[in-house]
């Protein structure tokens, strides 16, 4: 009988003892917020074109936090889709809007045709093009995310999304990817 | 212990790690001395920094002289550009550049004259130039580091912390190049010189000249020219260090010189180390005391397809085709042509491209001397990269991780310090070409290091714009009220009876026009809203409310006409501008005039008092007129539409419409003839909606049924028996209702008007959408035109009178009801 | 015009990986002349057998893979993995064994991990623990040296033994001395001494140790030694690995020996019996499954060192090198991740 109290006794004093540490560490350890939508964020392109269905790429990274699919973001690609699916230890899934090519592409606006109605720059949400009413409009195209959202409000269809050039500061130093023709030989040409 | 200077000054050296001993090859080309080859045709200068940091001096078709400054511009790290030789620029435009990519670049496309004149060269001595002198002519002279790198010179040689040590780098450990062999041994003097001027700008505490020992020659002529020199003794010191590669690494030279290691990230200078190229050296002297920039550099043309290989002095801007061409040049299948050492250099996709300050070798080599590539194998960790890596990295994990895309593992493998110095595929035995891999990977790292800086950059705009809309929509609303407040504040400092009085009398002038039983009721009304009044904001509002109510009375009644006009003139008397555009207006709503001045005169008030010029006035006014008669012919085909859900505007709509539209005189005496219909329908329309919706009755509804009651031809049968029935409940509706409407119409109207002026952002847009489209803002400058304190007295007189007009009528209306 | 472009740097050495491994072939040769010598032609003719069959799996599984049958083939270290086995083997082992050794170190080990390079375990090792947990008859049955032997292995008594056609030439005729007792490695007749409760001394005493057969075990592990040496000195393979073990099983030995030599053998009989030369020169040193940097060369060395030791000891096999390299194979690359050395510029410390 005696051994079952005592039994009883150490159970609950290591339930007591435990309880306290788990108190004091939940105080003490306690994160502020939820640090996944920050690392969820951190991995979204930050294009803030809301092909999501989000206004931003803030409220998706809460939105997926909170259980929504990784699936929807055409402009991170499939990668970014991988790396989310890696963080939340979820399945991946194919992404449910056609991946934009992963070609970088920036808008341009051709500013003949440009009418000054200022929608793009509405459109736009980082507000990356310039111009005032009745005015010609231009993009500031190294703050351009590429997100197209400014291509659709334009009402003389004016914007195109030209791919990013490769310039010496990008270049990615896939050297067979340069055009390269060998030469024939001396003997060869004479023959030819 | 010896102290590090003890230990510099005693030649020691140490060891650095890894490293290879290639075949050196550099018997090819230092044979003979350095020479001339004839002065080429045409010449490509890239001005890569155009656009960022610089602009463009000349024009194409402009003359430059040799030496010629082609770009001025600003910034720490700008370097300016010069002719190599006089002609003429033919082209500015994209050319291929002497990249391993052979990307376009903007470049100046030169035709010699093959005259090479000068322009004007200003030699000078170190002791006619200050410090910062020098410098300025080191960077306007355009040297930039000749060891390949191409760093400005001008910053390494103002460096922000105290140099103790520089070190002259005469390594070049590179196979094949003999460039700076070439130079140390035909021009130590020169280069001598150089270093005096180096020591000038640093000061430090000691200079080490380090040579290969492979180059005997070039170390003894440099001793001798240093034992000739008038450097301080002690100073400067040639140091023979052992052949390896790659020494020549900066980094690597370092380190068998003081034994220190840069730390990672860090540059030579927070050691208090720096390290010049000797042709730098050799630049930099002749910058000072010949006052020539950079134009010119000593390349390597070497390899066994090169009939005459040797050290050529080419103008920067000489097309490799052309060096080439010139030195017998012979061509083969698969033909390599490699721009700098077989070690570090890269191979060019094509021969148009020119020489650059940091081109010092073209590699032509034959089959014999650079095996064709074969193909990668497996790798099978064998470790021997890892034994070569100068860096100490472990170029087998490099490349599992390079070659399966996990960058991020790569870097933390130390990636970044990688030099590239080839060593680890020197030695790979299965044939791996480890540093493209590593260079790919550095390239995605730095353009994802760059993606992430610029979603970085988007957050942050995107924030801010959120901020701005966030910001923008506050300020509306704080202006709004502001308005608000503005308005209650003037209603303040007026005489408050004024207004209820000006009120009254014309609520006492509806009473007047509708028939007996009504009149009743309005007078209720009238006391109802005298009382009222003591809210001032509320009164503002009821008495755009009246002043609505009175015109469709005023509208009914044209024996009312007279008084109404005076009320209403006397409004507008007060501005000067306010008369004239009134007057304009007049003229030109004339046919409306007739009709219904009394309408007229408020709705035209408005742009007047609004705008200050006439012309604008007059101009807003036309444009008000069109869109008014638009906005009318919209509402008129909507009204039924529109009808469930009446507003502020609709109610104002229609006052225009009844005001600026030119109706015909048909219309208006059927509509005159119907006002009596339309007072007792309002009566009637109140009544009954107040009814059904008793908890929240609203000026809205009220409104849609005056709008209703002038649109509409309503039986009148319908509504003189609705008169009956309506009479008393119209009290009832006057009470309840005064209080409650006027808050909320006239928030509801100060948001409007706002929002039309913030909506368009574009500020030439503002006042023809303000004054004109938008006839939202009519209620708001009419309940303006309350506010001039000329106008006040006048109202003060109206009230006196339409005080007594209420109080008889008041006494009519009790005697009716007892 | 356009030139043909390739990334730096344009020469490199000719120490390629064939090269490599025709070396490690070749200096097996020294070694395996002295067991051929001592053991009979029965080495020579398991050499034929694994190697023949090494080069068919792999140009077989290549086939299947749809790789360059002739480039894999020709880095010849199908011919490496095939030459150690055979080795390891007993002599006169019946053929199967060598072919089912073969044929799991190629197809299973080797190129099933994805070919040369990807492989976890050393492929020969791999297979002789494989044959010597499935038949470990066949396995422990070594003819006794020739100068002694009761019964000569020659080339046609050799081959009917692999190929079982004469069942007179069976493993054990070949095995029994001049003084008709069965022989057995002096490690495995130790192994079985110490388990009867003999001291080493006593077990030692027996002739197995006094006369031909420890000497032609020394002397085979002598030739390794030597054809190991001509490695490092073509810079085949680096010291580390191989000075490792070797430092790794004297020093256990040694340790072993001076507590207790009655029940430990002395270190020589430990560095000079057995597979030791065999392992620690070509065996261990296989780059693809050891550790890479020096100091984790080191470390996986000694460790076979030391495992081999205790194993030789205190375990149920009386050799031990194949199981102690695949433990050390498993943990290579923990070493290597633990064992990273210091970047240049990335100074601990100061």
């Amino acid at each position: 009988m005696t051994s079952i109290l005592i039994a009883v006794a150490v159970l609950s004093l290591l339930a007591l003892v435990f309880g306290v540490i788990l108190g004091f560490a939940s105080k003490k350890f306690k994160v502020e917020g939820n640090p996944v939508i920050d690392q969820v964020e951190a991995l979204l392109p930050q294009t803030q074109c809301g092909q999501c269905g989000y206004p931003g790429c803030r409220p998706y990274a809460e939105a997926i936090a909170n259980g929504d699919h990784i699936n929807k973001c055409p402009p991170g690609g499939t990668a970014t889709m991988e790396k989310i699916a890696e963080l939340m230890g979820v399945d991946q899934e194919p992404l449910n809007a056609e991946a934009q090519s992963s070609v970088k592409k920036v808008a341009y606006i051709r500013e003949d045709e440009c009418i000054g109605c200022t929608k793009c720059i509405q459109a736009c949400p980082v507000d990356a093009i310039l111009g005032a009413g009745k005015l010609m409009h231009t993009v500031i195209a190294k703050d351009c995310t590429g997100c197209d959202l400014c291509v659709e409000p334009c009402p003389v269809d004016c914007i195109d999304m030209i791919p990013l050039e490769t310039t010496l500061q990008n270049w990615d130093w896939k050297l067979n990817t340069i055009p390269v023709k060998v030469i024939h030989s001396e003997q060869e040409e004479q023959a030819c | 212990m010896l102290t590090i200077l003890e230990q510099l000054d005693k030649g020691s050296l140490w060891q650095s790690p890894g490293g290879i001993h290639p075949p050196q090859l550099k018997t090819l080309s230092n044979q003979s001395a350095i020479s001339r080859l004839p002065l080429a045709k045409r010449f490509v200068v890239p001005v890569p920094l155009v656009g960022e940091q610089a602009t463009l001096t000349v024009t194409v078709g402009d003359k430059v002289l040799k030496g010629q400054i082609l770009t001025e511009g600003a910034g720490f790290t700008y370097l300016p550009v010069h002719a190599p030789t006089s002609g003429q620029i033919i082209a500015i435009k994209q050319h291929a550049t002497n990249h391993p990519s052979s990307l376009p670049t903007l470049s100046c496309i030169i035709e010699a004259d093959g005259q090479d004149t000068w322009c004007d060269l200003t030699p000078n001595s170190l002791n006619q130039l200050s410090k910062p002198q020098i410098l300025d002519k080191i960077k306007q002279a355009g040297i930039a580091g000749m060891g390949g790198a191409a760093f400005p010179s001008h910053v390494k040689l103002n460096p922000a912390s105290e140099i103790d040590l520089v070190i002259i780098n005469g390594i070049e450990c590179e196979p094949y190049i003999t460039s700076d062999d070439r130079l140390m041994r035909d021009h130590s003097h020169e280069i001598m010189s150089g270093v005096g001027v180096i020591n000038h700008l640093l000061n430090p505490q000691r200079i080490i000249i380090a040579i290969e020992d492979n180059k005997p020659e070039a170390a003894q002529a440099m001793q001798d020219a240093l034992n000739r020199s008038d450097l301080p003794k002690g100073v400067v010191r040639v140091t023979v260090i052992p052949t390896k590669y790659p020494s020549g690494g900066e980094k690597q030279l370092i380190q068998i010189i003081t034994g220190k290691e840069v730390p990672s990230g860090a540059i030579p200078a927070q050691l208090g180390i720096v390290v010049h190229n000797v042709g730098t050296a050799y630049a930099i002297q002749e910058a000072i005391y010949q006052g020539k920039p950079l134009i010119e550099r000593v390349v390597t043309l070497t390899g066994e397809h090169i009939g005459q290989p040797g050290n050529y002095w080419l103008p920067i801007g000489t097309t490799v085709a052309d060096a080439l061409q010139s030195v017998k040049f012979i061509e083969s299948a698969e033909q390599k042509v490699i721009v700098g050492g077989p070690m570090m250099g890269y191979a060019l996709a094509e021969l148009d491209v020119p020489i650059l300050k940091g081109t010092n070798c073209l590699l032509v080599p034959s089959q014999n001397e650079i095996a064709p590539d074969v193909d990668e194998k497996a790798c099978i960790r064998c470790g021997e990269c890892a034994v070569a890596c100068p860096a100490l990295l472990l170029p087998q994990q490099l490349f599992w991780h390079a070659k399966a895309e996990e960058y991020d593992k790569a870097a933390s493998f130390n990636l970044k310090d990688c030099i590239e110095c080839g060593c680890c595929s020197y030695v790979c035995p299965s044939d791996i070409p480890l540093v493209e891999y590593y260079r790919v990977a550095k390239s995605a790292l730095k353009i994802e290091a760059e993606e992430k800086r610029q979603a970085e950059q988007a957050k942050i705009r995107f924030e801010t714009r959120l901020q701005r809309l966030e910001d923008e929509k506050n300020a509306r609303e704080a202006k709004a009220k502001e308005a608000a407040a503005k308005r209650q504040a003037n209603m303040k400092s007026s005489d408050k009876d004024a207004v209820a009085a000006a009120m009254a009398r014309i609520a006492a002038k509806k009473a007047q026009v509708t028939t007996a039983p009504s009149t009743a009721s309005s007078t209720e009304t009238a006391t109802q809203t005298s009382q009222a009044v003591v809210d001032p904001k509320k009164a503002a509002v009821n008495a755009a409310i009246e002043r609505a109510k009175a015109k469709k009375a005023a509208q009914a009644s044209a024996a009312r006409n007279d008084t109404l006009d005076s009320t209403s003139e006397s409004v507008i008397v007060d501005d000067k501008q306010a008369k004239i555009a009134a007057a304009v207006a007049r003229a030109k709503a004339k046919k409306a005039a007739q009709i219904n001045q009394t309408d007229m005169v408020p709705t035209e008030v408005e742009p007047s008092t609004d705008i200050i010029d006439d012309k604008k006035a007059r101009v807003a006014a036309a444009v008000a007129n069109a869109k008014a008669k638009k906005i009318t012919k919209e509402n008129q085909t909507d009204e039924t539409a529109l009808a469930p859900q009446p507003t502020a505007e609709i109610e104002s709509t229609t006052d225009i419409e009844a005001s600026t539209d030119p109706i015909d005189d048909k219309k208006a005496r059927v509509a005159a003839a119907v006002a009596k219909a339309k007072a007792k329908k309002l009566a009637q329309a109140n009544q009954t909606d107040v009814t059904i919706l008793a908890p929240h009755p609203t000026t809205d509804i009220e409104s849609t049924t005056d709008l209703e009651a002038t649109t509409d031809l309503i039986d009148d049968k319908k509504a003189r028996v609705a008169v009956a029935v309506a009479k008393a409940k119209a009290k009832k509706l006057a009470q309840a209702n005064q209080a409650d409407e006027a808050d909320t119409t006239i928030e509801s109207i100060a948001n409007d008007s706002i929002t039309a002026q913030h909506t368009e952002t574009p500020p030439t847009l503002k006042h023809e959408i303000a004054s004109g489209s938008d006839t939202r803002l009519i209620i708001n400058d009419d309940s303006a035109a309350y506010l001039t304190p000329e106008q006040i007295k006048k109202a003060k007189v109206a009230a006196a009178v339409a005080k007594a007009k209420a109080k008889k009528l008041a006494k009519s209306a009790e005697q009716e009801e007892h | 015009m356009a030139f043909k472009i390739a990334s730096s740097p344009h020469v490199s050495t000719s120490l390629h990986t064939n090269t490599v491994m025709k070396r490690v072939a070749l200096c097996l040769i020294p070694g395996i002349a002295v067991q051929s010598y001592y053991f009979g032609l029965g080495t020579l003719i398991q050499l034929f057998l694994a190697v023949s069959v090494a080069y068919l799996a792999e140009a077989a599984v290549m086939k299947l893979r749809h790789k360059n049958i002739k480039a894999t083939l020709s880095d010849n270290s199908a011919l490496v993995t095939a030459s150690l086995l055979a080795v390891a083997i007993p002599p006169l082992a019946p053929w199967w064994l060598i072919v089912i050794g073969t044929l799991f170190a190629i197809v299973i080990v080797k190129q099933l991990y994805g070919g040369l390079g990807n492989n976890v375990f050393n492929p020969a090792m791999a297979a002789y623990v494989l044959l010597l947990i499935s038949f470990p008859v066949q396995m422990t049955s070594w003819v006794a040296p020739q100068t002694i032997a009761l019964n000569h292995a020659d080339l046609v008594s050799s081959l009917q033994s692999i190929f079982e056609l004469n069942a007179q030439y069976s493993a054990e005729y070949f095995r029994t001395g001049v003084d008709g007792i069965t022989m057995a490695t002096p490690l495995d007749t130790l192994k079985t001494d110490l388990s009867m409760g003999l001291t080493t001394t006593e077990s030692l005493a027996k002739p197995i140790f006094s006369g031909m057969t420890t000497q032609s075990w020394f002397w085979v592990n002598m030739a390794y030694l030597a054809g190991g040496l001509i490695m490092l000195k073509l810079k085949v393979i680096r010291w580390h690995i191989s000075g490792a073990i070797i430092a790794s099983v004297f020093v256990c030995a040694s340790f072993g020996f001076l507590i207790s030599p009655d029940t430990f053998v002395s270190p020589l009989m430990h560095l000079f019996s057995g597979g030791t030369m065999l392992a620690a020169f070509f065996i261990a040193t296989d780059p693809v499954t050891a550790a890479t940097s020096p100091r984790g060369r080191l470390i996986f060395g000694a460790m076979i060192g030391v495992l081999i030791y205790l194993i030789r000891t205190f375990g149920g096999y009386p050799d031990a090198v194949a199981f102690a390299v695949l433990l050390a194979n498993m943990c290579a690359p923990f070493i290597d991740y633990y064992v990273r050395p210091r970047s240049y510029g990335h100074r601990t410390g100061n």
